[in-house]
């Protein structure tokens, strides 16, 4: 293994280059952008579920001094050309797609479905005219949830597709599925709901349109997670050339898969700006962010699982039901993958799984940081269930049904090797943290009181980036580019199409390719955010550590090896006897040869060098994630439920994780803390919550409640020692493992806490008022 | 349009705002100081958090007119010349933040709170900051820079 | 989220301002502490014609205590109240509520008139005035009148004050010697609004309750006091089976309101821990300020 120089940055929790701005308002976000003559955007929204939209008049609004323009959904149907969800079509979707305008022009289908746009000088003033925007409605009966949409007589909500269902996923086998269930023991099932929750970030979604009509060129700056995406959407939607669309981001105020490619809102205002002739801004506000952006993991899982009397997990059968909302998003793509993850890090011989993927009058299911959790929730409900019904300990179960690190490792049954995967260590370890004996007898002492603790384990993996698959590399996130450059300052720049929306690439990406080229970290630049000038990148999936970092590392060492070939010039040496270090080449054993790394540069940049020297000290890298590899770990809750008013307290979390080799653990850690806090939300605080009648009741945050730093306990974090499967690159990603399996892991000691009262959970949302109704089904007596 | 004089960041500032238009909106737009932000528009998250007459407040729910003949204090001028205070130094140092949208509002409800709790526990800390909401952090490493920051205080 | 388009005024006395809600009746909405009033705005839910400021009417600020109560002006901001001296020996029970409303920075802003004149049946405010009879004290053409908490809440953010009237000071009497009290609340987050709060309040005397206050936040549309309660607390010792009785009685014949934060069968269930929990924490105190 080529060992780093001077290995000072990466593995230490190096402050943030990010900081000095974030921390004295000196960020830069889409909301904070002005443009000469910048106008805004505002846009009118359906009250209701589903209706026939019969008539809208503009009129008024048009006339409200200070509007400029009023677009409907047939104007900006006029400017634009129809067509897929950009990030669908990039990701291969090959399944029916419903044929959707940018605005709803015949028909609304969800509240907050966007009418028309007012285009106005100030956000004030364009809200004044949506108000005078007057929109006839003819009530239509709403598919209010997936049982309605899988309703054959449910009248569809897109003309051009038979039915409300996106996609049915006919059947899948791995193993033998009758055989397993013959074999078992006993065989339970029940179903699995997982609830309709949200993204959230504080910065909701925006863009400002600037389109040059001399030019034909189409300016977006954007909140998004990838520049290059948005700029193929826009491009795609406004007929405009790819490379006549530029894309900018600047900071972003969080994303975790809200942000990518360009909403039906922002492609109206790309046009709308087009139209009017001048910059349009739109900034959503947060009540068209939790009722319009979209939303995620509402799904319910009817589920058999063939067990053993001695607890081991022979098989599962599952069927799934995913309601994808109204507009297409990538909700249908998502029972692939859970199907593909379902096995986990355990011994599971067989699995059946079939999905639906429902269309309904809700907003549309989008990537939610870990889109595939509910796999997660759903194993690790099972194996606690089963745990109960067999009178086994949780980690004692996990262990007993976890795969053992082989060599070679073993396969998932649905295809993936494990290879790396430290389950049992984690488990081993997050007992001897939590000590779990300990905690027991603290239970009954606190019983014994009327006081009701839990405890909850759960594991899991992830794909961070996966495991090398033996056919190579695959699709668009397949591959990672970089451009590394060593500028005539000295500075070594590297453009990255990541774009960090909290995520710290901007020091963790230096930290590695100081550390590989010798300079010091202040003397790295990583350049994001303009699709003019980075290579295509994506920042989502929890890969950036591995494919942006071993993108970065060996372009880093190609830069160097470049730069010290032109170096050998300079300095009448042999390259092989150059290094660079604390931004200084010198010849080795020979300190006062040295000359600084920008002196170097400048004479590249000097143009005095004849076409036999290689003086453009530049480099395109490439990086198909190494042997890539899997992060995971195991995660403990212990709560304290207030078993009179039903509220749960976090009381303490362990995190036992393995991402590979740290790049940054305060990054690392901040990473899984958020996850874990995302978690603890959406099990005890955070719906999405829509009526029978399909009206939309969390429109504002008195209703859809965000953990706060009274809700989230110091979380413990211990990495463990890694298993290094890669020559060089052996830093996996962390980005969405923390809200994978916190659910499961609260749902799971919230279940152990009321296990007096005889209460097992089959779902993810528990609020206080559900806490009750849970003890008093079991015990009518007690509780609500 | 109502006049209003009113000092920012300890320069005297003039505006006419719309009556109805927000003190978050108005030092965003009228006196281009973006770093207050806006997350809610309803008082909820605490991202436009300022402080008015020594004491943090919701800038999304005051009228600017109210701020008129007022002292306002912004992250911008949290720290002389731009550069970092000790809270804001003790919170780099702590990896508080990372997105940064709801930085303004924590740090500066967390510098008006340390300003009048000094030896404040941690569970005050969390009890005072529980009206200003982070969705990428889980809290604690903004809790112990703010924790970090009354620690050095203490030291001084 | 914007507010839409409003008159302003800014009046700097009370007369002033009554003129004004005069002139414009139900057209004109008061803006005190704005922390409820400038949310409905934003949300365009609220669209009265004026908004008639008050925050420059200096003399409606201060707590004064006179003889047998404390004295609020109304735009009297709540973290003042909060750390009021007067209000604290005085109205132990407001001094209890206080610090549950919100975060500090709402209270930096918020007043005890505003909290009052809003009416919001889930806050704490309007449950401690109903436990406690505090009278509000309006303004209007026809001169002064003084409204006791019972006939001030009507309805839903709905108060008995006549659209030229203007409040101007809430009245809390003193507690009692052997006076205990509570605040509970059942709330989803630290700060949010209790999805049921209780105001108690208990006088002791030789042992035995003398005086039994007991207000619901966040069980109908109004502030509700728990008269049942009270009645079979009057006279009685203090004990467990008591107070267990009075939770049944408290919770027997309401009907609260369902919503996403929990259904009628919820509150009522959480009532009566409240009114259990409440009566203990008062009878406690009451022992500790004897």
């Amino acid at each position: 293994m080529a060992a780093i120089a001077a290995e000072r940055y990466t593995g230490a929790s190096i402050k943030r280059s990010e900081d000095p701005r974030i921390l004295t308002g000196a960020g830069r976000y889409v909301d904070d952008i002005k443009l000469p003559g910048m106008l805004h955007a505002a846009f009118v929204r359906s009250p209701m579920a589903h209706a026939r939209v019969l008539s809208v008049d503009v009129s008024a609004a048009r006339a409200l001094p200070g509007v400029v323009a009023v677009l409907t959904g047939a104007d900006l149907e006029a400017m634009t050309v129809p067509g897929p969800d950009a990030l669908m079509a990039l990701m291969g979707w090959a399944g029916p797609t419903p044929e959707f305008t940018l605005l709803a022009t015949d028909r609304v289908r969800f509240v907050g479905d966007p009418v028309a746009v007012v285009i106005a000088e100030s956000r004030y003033l364009a809200e004044d005219g949506c108000d005078l925007v007057e929109v006839e409605y003819d009530d239509l009966p709403p598919v209010a949830n997936a049982s309605f949409a899988l309703d054959p007589g449910s009248p569809p909500l897109f003309a051009n597709l038979g039915d409300n269902i996106a996609r049915p996923h006919a059947r899948s086998e791995f193993g033998d599925v009758s055989a397993a269930f013959a074999s078992a023991d006993r065989v339970i099932d029940f179903r699995i709901d997982v609830h309709r929750h949200q993204n959230a970030p504080m910065e909701g979604r925006g863009c400002v349109a600037s389109y040059d009509a001399g030019s034909g060129v189409m300016t977006m700056h954007a909140a998004t997670q990838s520049v290059h995406v948005s700029r193929i959407a826009v491009a795609m939607r406004l007929g405009i050339e790819p490379d006549k669309v530029r894309v900018l981001a600047g900071d972003i105020g969080g994303s975790f898969g809200l942000k990518i490619g360009a909403s039906r809102e922002e492609l109206a205002v790309a046009a709308a700006s087009r139209a009017v002739g001048q910059p349009v801004k739109w900034v959503e506000d947060r009540g068209e962010n939790l009722a319009a952006s979209g939303q995620a993991r509402e799904e319910s899982f009817d589920v058999r699982a063939a067990v053993s009397n001695d607890g081991d997990l022979l098989g599962l059968d599952v069927k799934m039901v995913i309601d994808t909302g109204a507009y297409p998003g990538m909700g249908a793509m998502v029972p692939a993958i859970m199907e593909a993850m379902l096995p986990g890090p355990y011994k599971l011989a067989a699995l059946g799984f079939e999905s639906t993927a429902a269309i309904t009058n809700k907003a549309s299911y989008v990537a939610y940081r870990g889109p595939w959790a509910s796999e997660t929730f759903v194993r690790e409900r099972v194996l606690d269930l089963i745990a109960k019904d067999l009178g086994l300990d949780p980690v004692e179960i996990r262990l007993r049904n976890a795969a053992p690190r082989t060599d070679p490792p073993a396969v998932m049954i649905t295809g993936r090797p494990l290879v790396g995967v430290t389950t049992r260590e984690s488990l081993e370890r997050v007992a001897q943290l939590v000590d779990i004996p300990a905690f027991r007898r603290r239970q009954a002492e606190a019983r014994a009181q009327g006081r009701y603790l839990g405890v909850g384990v759960a594991t899991f993996i992830e794909a961070a980036p996966g495991p090398r698959s033996p056919e190579g590399p695959s699709g668009p996130m397949g591959m990672e580019s970089m451009r590394l450059r060593l500028e005539e300052d000295g500075i070594v720049a590297l453009f990255t199409g990541q774009m960090p929306h909290g995520q710290s690439h901007q020091t963790t990406l230096a930290q590695i390719a100081a550390d590989e080229f010798g300079v010091p970290f202040e003397q790295v630049r990583v350049v994001i955010g303009d699709s003019d000038v980075v290579p295509f990148g994506l920042t989502g999936g929890s890969r950036s550590a591995t494919m942006t970092g071993g993108v970065a590392l060996h372009g880093a060492r190609q830069l160097k090896a470049k730069v010290l070939d032109f170096a050998a010039h300079l300095m009448e040496a042999s390259a092989q006897d150059l290094l660079i270090t604390d931004g200084n080449v010198w010849v080795r054993g020979d300190p006062a040869s040295a000359i600084a790394v920008s002196e170097v540069a400048r004479r590249a940049a000097s143009g005095q060098f004849g076409a036999d020297v290689d003086a453009k000290l530049e480099v395109e890298a490439t990086f198909d994630g190494g042997e890539g590899g899997w992060s995971g770990g195991t995660h403990c809750a212990i709560v304290d439920i207030d078993v009179e008013t039903g509220i749960v307290k976090v009381e303490r979390y362990v995190a036992v994780e393995d991402c590979g080799a740290l790049i940054n653990p305060a990054v690392v850690e901040g990473q899984i803390r958020g996850g874990v806090a995302q978690g603890i939300g959406a099990v005890l605080l955070e719906r999405s919550a829509y009526g029978e009648d399909g009206n939309f009741q969390s429109a504002t945050f008195m209703d859809y409640l965000m953990p706060t730093a009274c809700d989230v306990p110091r979380i413990e974090i211990e990495h463990l020692e890694t298993v290094p499967l890669d020559a060089d690159v052996n830093f996996r990603g962390v980005g969405e493992g923390g809200m994978i399996v916190a659910p499961p892991t609260v749902v799971n000691a919230i279940e152990d806490a009321l296990s007096p009262f005889g209460v097992r959970i089959y779902e993810q949302h528990l609020p206080p008022a559900r806490i009750l109704e849970l003890i008093a089904a079991v015990d009518p007596g007690r509780g609500g | 349009m109502v006049d209003i004089i009113l000092r920012i960041n300890g320069a005297t500032c003039t505006g006419s705002p719309e009556a109805r238009k927000t003190l978050a909106d108005f030092l965003r737009e009228d006196l281009n100081l973006t770093g207050t932000h806006v997350g809610c528009e309803h008082g909820v998250c605490g991202a436009c958090t300022v402080i008015v007459d020594g004491r943090a407040v919701r800038s999304c729910l005051m009228l600017a007119v109210q701020a008129a003949g007022s002292e306002v204090t912004t992250i911008e001028g949290l720290a002389p010349d731009g550069g970092l205070g000790p809270l804001q130094q003790a919170m780099w140092d702590s990896h508080s933040f990372q997105c940064g949208f709801c930085t303004p509002g924590f740090v500066m409800q967390a510098a008006a709170f340390l300003s009048d709790h000094p030896d404040a526990d941690e569970r005050q800390i969390r009890e005072a900051l529980a009206g200003n909401i982070c969705r990428c952090t889980g809290y604690q490493s903004i809790i112990d820079g703010v924790l970090l920051a009354a620690e050095r205080n203490r030291e001084r | 989220m914007k507010l839409p388009y409003v008159e302003y005024e800014a009046p700097t006395t009370v007369a002033e301002a009554v003129g004004l809600l005069a002139e414009h009746l139900d057209q004109a909405s008061v803006l005190a502490g704005g922390q409820s009033l400038i949310p409905l705005l934003a949300l365009r839910l609220a669209r009265p014609a004026v908004l008639i400021d008050i925050n420059g009417i200096h003399e409606l600020s201060g707590v004064s205590a006179t003889d047998g109560r404390v004295a609020i002006g109304a735009m009297t901001r709540e973290y003042v109240a909060e750390e009021s001296e007067s209000v604290a020996d005085t109205v132990p029970l407001l001094a209890a509520a206080l610090p549950l409303i919100g975060h500090e920075a709402i209270r930096s802003r918020g007043t005890v008139g505003g909290s009052l004149a809003h009416a919001d049946p889930a806050a704490e405010l309007p449950a401690v005035a109903r436990a406690l009879d505090a009278e509000f004290v309006v303004r209007g053409q026809s001169g002064m009148r003084v409204i006791p908490a019972a006939e001030w809440f009507e309805g839903y953010l709905t108060t008995s004050r006549r659209p030229d009237e203007l409040l101007v000071e809430v009245r809390f009497p003193a507690a009692g010697r052997g006076t205990g009290v509570s605040f509970q609340e059942v709330t989803r987050r630290h700060g949010d609004f209790a999805i049921v709060g209780l105001a108690a309040s208990l006088t002791l005397s030789d042992g035995a309750i003398s005086d039994a206050r007991l207000a619901f936040a966040g069980m109908s549309d109004v502030p509700v006091r728990a008269a049942a309660a009270e009645e079979l607390l009057a006279g009685e010792r203090p004990s467990t089976e008591l107070f267990d009785e009075a939770a049944r009685r408290a919770t027997r014949d309401v009907d609260p309101p369902a919503d996403l934060h929990g259904s009628s069968d919820y509150r009522k269930t959480v009532a009566a821990v409240m009114v259990r929990r409440g009566l203990r924490a008062a009878a406690d105190n009451a022992r500790e300020r004897q």
